[in-house]
């Protein structure tokens, strides 16, 4: 029975050494990770300010929420941030400069594939008109080349 | 070789410079220029770790400091290991023989406080470090990670950003070109 006491006052105090300084995170505004959503955690790869769990985006949100009680609008705190990280912060790239050609990409892919397919429909259809266009007559005329072209053949 | 071909293989050339571009691209996080680089140093007052009370007072206000001497700021938290363990006798070894013209202030980012201190003193650091445990500074300064370590005019304008772990030589240059 002393080993349970001892073995629980053991565990309560591992997980009273981790809680130190972590303090539970503050209950925001849904504002604050609309705003956070648009930002770039700086330490992840792929995380938004809002989802990731770092230090530095609790600070971020904490700051947003500081901002916004001060009565900054959105633009003003995506500003901020930009200013200190530049435009790399932002989750979804300017439509400006090199970012203008990311958002363009899937576009000027489709384009591509479009020009593609069309040269490939295009080229098949004139094969086909092109066969339309023999008439039966010059048909049997090459057949009859064909033919005579096989048999002096087959003499040699 | 007819125009349809020359333009298909200008097109897979194309694909593959751009997936080799792809492959090569690494995360340079650590190569971008502050954001800060030419403005004025945000200012910050935040308290001292322990060990530096006695001499520099309860708090450190950046303020105080602007416009004197250059500056070197320098980011770090005893949880980075190895980068920050590896650059701390290097600063402390650069504020020994530059702090009678250049400003050191560390900033312990992050941390518990019990760890700062246990660091300062396993470093023996003796320039002046505050404890910022929820990395406010670090945001001030679009700090992306620990370490890194910023370099401040006598007038008060960021000049550099280093991150990652300095070496003797890289802190040095960025002083002597601060000191010119």
């Amino acid at each position: 029975m002393k080993r349970w006491v001892w073995l629980l006052i053991l565990l309560l105090g591992v997980s009273m050494a981790q809680s130190v300084g972590n303090e539970p995170p503050p209950d925001y505004p849904p504002e604050v990770f609309e705003i956070a959503k648009k930002l770039r955690c700086p330490v992840c790869r792929g995380e938004s300010a809002a989802e990731s769990n770092a230090g530095v985006t609790e600070e971020m949100r904490r700051q947003i929420a500081e901002m916004l009680k001060e009565g900054k609008s959105e633009e003003e705190i995506i500003q901020y941030f930009v200013d200190r990280y530049t435009d790399w912060i932002l989750y979804e790239p300017p439509k400006k400069g090199l970012g203008l050609v990311v958002w363009l990409a899937p576009l000027i892919g489709l384009g591509i594939f479009g020009l593609g397919l069309y040269g490939y429909t295009r080229t098949t259809a004139k094969r086909e008109a092109a066969y339309e266009e023999v008439g039966e007559e010059e048909i049997a005329r090459l057949e009859k080349e064909l033919e005579q072209g096989d048999r002096s053949g087959g003499e040699e | 070789m007819n125009a349809k071909s020359l333009i298909g293989l200008v097109v897979v050339v194309a694909l593959g410079v751009l997936f080799w571009w792809g492959i090569q691209t690494k995360d340079q996080r650590s190569e971008l220029p502050s954001a800060l680089a030419g403005r004025e140093a945000p200012v910050f007052e935040m308290e001292l770790l322990d060990a530096f009370k006695g001499k520099w007072g309860e708090k450190i206000n950046l303020a105080d400091y602007l416009g004197k001497k250059p500056i070197v700021l320098n980011f770090w938290a005893s949880w980075c290991y190895p980068a920050c363990y590896e650059e701390a006798p290097i600063i402390e070894a650069a504020w020994r023989r530059w702090g009678d013209r250049v400003m050191f202030i560390g900033v312990d980012t992050q941390d518990e406080r019990k760890n700062g201190n246990e660091f300062v003193a396993r470093f023996g650091l003796t320039f002046p470090n505050v404890y910022d445990p929820r990395g406010k500074i670090g945001v001030d300064y679009g700090m992306y990670g620990v370490p890194e370590t910023f370099i401040i005019s006598r007038e008060g304008r960021v000049i550099e950003r280093h991150a990652g772990s300095i070496d003797m030589e890289t802190l040095e240059k960025m002083i002597r070109e601060v000191l010119e």
